[in-house]
C-alpha cells in the first residue's frame, strides 16, 4: 500500500505545519506550543515570503498554518495569497477569537482555503475551562460566520478527559453548524505536559472514542499528515507516523522539526536562516532518524499493521524515547485496564 | 457532444517522486500513489489529453496500462474529462 511509497522516501512533504507566530490572546491549558508572547527571532515578512516560494518550489502541496493565533499575525494574510498565487492549499487553525465579517468575505474569495476553529466541548463551560472565559461564544460566532461561505470548516477538538463523554454532542452540534468535526489526540508538549495528569483521557476513555470514531464515517483525526476519517485512512494504506516522512514542522523562528510536537533543540533539524527548506529536508540527521525509525519492540502486537508503533511524540514525552512504542497506544490502554481490574480483585 | 480530452482538476496537483507520480486532491485532501516511474511528467495532464495520447516511446504494453491507469484517475476525480 502506500506506506511503502512513502517509506522510500518523499522529495519533499506532502504538507507541513507551520506555526507562524507563538502570539496568542488565549492561555489554553492544553496548547502544545505554550503561546502567549511573540517569539523574540520571529520570520519577518520578506523570510516568510521567501520560504512559501522554496516550499513551492519543493512542490509541498499543503500548508497547516498554526501558531499561536495566526490572525494576530498582520502580514498573515499577506502570506496566505502569496501560498494561493502558487496553488498551495492552506488550511488554517484559528481560536476563532478574531475572526469577523470582514475577514470571513476576504478569506472566501479563495478556494484554496480551510479553517479549523478549536473548541474544547459541547458546553461553554467545558470549552471555557481549557480556553478561558468567553470564548466558546466567540469561537460558535466565528463557525457560523465561516458555515454560511464556501470555505471549508470544522471544529477542531483536543480530546482529554473532560470533554471525552461529550465528542458525540460535539458531532451533533457540528452538524448543526453545518460544518465537521475533527478531533485531535491531546499530546503532553508545551502547557499540555505541565497539565498531563489534569487533562489526560483515561484508558477507557480513549477506547471508547477508538470505538465512536470507527462508527464515525464523516468524522476526522489529524495524526501527522492529515485529517483523515478512519475509513479514508484505511483506504489509502497511510498508518504510519508521518513526520519527516509526509509532514514536517517550522516554528515562529524558522527553525525546522519533525512535527509540531517536537520542537526541542533534540529534534531540531535546520535553522531556515542558515539553510534552505528542501536542504534541510534532504540532509537533516532527525529526519534520516524519523525516516529509519523502526518500534520493533511494537512488532509482535496485534495491532503493529495499524499503527506501526503510534506516535513517536507521545513516547518521547512520557518515556523520553522515541524508540519505545506509544504508552498511550490502545493495546496499552486494554492491557491497562485488564491490570486495573487484577489488581482491584486481587 | 463528446468530450475533447482530459486534464488535470483544477482542485488537484501533482508531482514527480521516485516511485512515479503523487496525485493530491485538495477536495479532501487525498493523496493518489501512482507507481507510474518516469514514464509520465508530472505536468502531463496540465493540458488537455487525448485519452490515449501518451508521451512518444511509450511501448505498447506501457501504454496499456497508462490507460487503465488513466481511466482510474477519472473514477477518482484526479482528472475530468473537458
Amino acid at each position: 500500500m502506500s506506506n511503502k511509497y512513502v517509506e522510500m522516501g518523499m522529495r519533499s512533504p506532502v504538507n507541513l505545519t507551520w506555526e507562524v507566530t507563538q502570539a496568542c490572546n488565549l492561555r489554553c491549558t492544553h496548547c502544545l506550543s505554550s503561546s502567549g508572547e511573540p517569539s523574540k527571532n520571529e520570520l519577518s515578512t520578506a523570510e516568510a515570503l521567501d520560504l512559501v516560494e522554496q516550499l513551492h518550489s519543493a512542490g509541498v502541496f499543503q500548508i497547516n498554518f498554526g501558531g499561536g493565533e495566526p490572525f494576530i499575525r498582520p502580514d498573515f494574510e499577506e502570506i496566505l495569497a502569496a501560498c494561493h498565487a502558487r496553488g498551495i492549499m492552506t488550511c488554517i487553525s484559528t481560536n476563532g477569537t478574531l475572526i469577523t465579517p470582514e475577514l470571513v468575505a476576504r478569506l472566501a474569495s479563495n478556494r484554496l482555503v480551510a479553517i479549523q476553529v478549536s473548541l474544547d466541548g459541547a458546553v461553554r463551560g467545558t470549552c471555557d475551562a481549557v480556553r478561558g472565559k468567553g470564548v466558546f461564544d466567540a469561537a460558535i460566532k466565528a463557525v457560523k460566520l465561516l458555515a454560511v461561505t464556501k470555505i471549508p470548516t470544522s471544529i477542531n477538538t483536543v480530546l482529554t478527559t473532560h470533554n471525552a463523554s461529550e465528542v458525540p454532542a460535539m458531532h451533533d452540534l457540528a452538524t448543526s453548524l453545518g460544518v465537521s468535526l475533527r478531533v485531535s489526540r491531546f499530546r503532553p508538549s508545551g502547557r499540555g505536559a505541565d497539565n498531563w495528569e489534569a487533562l489526560r483521557p483515561t484508558p477507557t476513555q480513549l477506547l471508547e472514542f477508538s470505538d465512536w470514531l470507527g462508527k464515525s464515517g464523516d468524522v476526522r483525526t489529524g495524526d501527522s499528515f492529515f485529517s483523515l476519517t478512519a475509513q479514508e485512512r484505511q483506504g489509502l494504506g497511510l498508518n504510519l507516523c508521518g513526520a519527516a516522512k509526509l509532514t514536517c514542522c517550522v516554528s515562529p523562528s524558522g527553525h525546522m522539526y519533525p512535527c509540531a510536537f517536537l520542537q526541542s533543540d533534540h529534534f531540531e533539524a535546520g535553522d531556515l536562516r542558515t539553510s534552505s527548506f528542501q536542504e534541510i529536508w534532504d540532509n537533516a540527521g532527525i529526519y534520516a532518524s524519523f525516516r529509519n525509525l523502526r518500534i520493533h519492540s511494537c512488532e509482535d502486537c496485534t495491532r503493529y499493521d495499524q499503527c506501526h508503533g503510534g506516535c513517536p511524540a507521545v513516547a518521547w514525552h512520557l518515556k523520553n524515547d522515541i524508540n519505545g512504542g506509544d504508552p498511550e497506544c490502545l493495546e496499552r490502554c486494554v492491557t491497562t485496564i485488564a491490570d486495573n481490574q487484577r489488581s482491584a480483585t486481587a | 457532444m463528446a468530450a475533447a480530452g482530459i486534464k488535470l482538476h483544477s482542485s488537484c496537483r501533482a508531482r514527480q517522486e521516485g516511485f512515479g507520480l503523487l496525485f493530491y486532491d485538495n477536495r479532501g485532501p487525498r493523496l493518489l500513489f501512482a507507481a507510474t516511474g518516469t514514464l509520465l511528467p508530472a505536468d502531463y495532464f496540465g493540458t488537455v489529453r487525448g485519452r490515449d495520447e501518451f508521451p512518444a516511446g511509450t511501448s505498447d504494453s506501457e501504454k496499456k496500462a497508462l490507460k487503465k491507469f488513466v481511466t482510474q484517475l477519472l473514477e477518482k476525480g484526479f482528472l475530468h474529462e473537458q
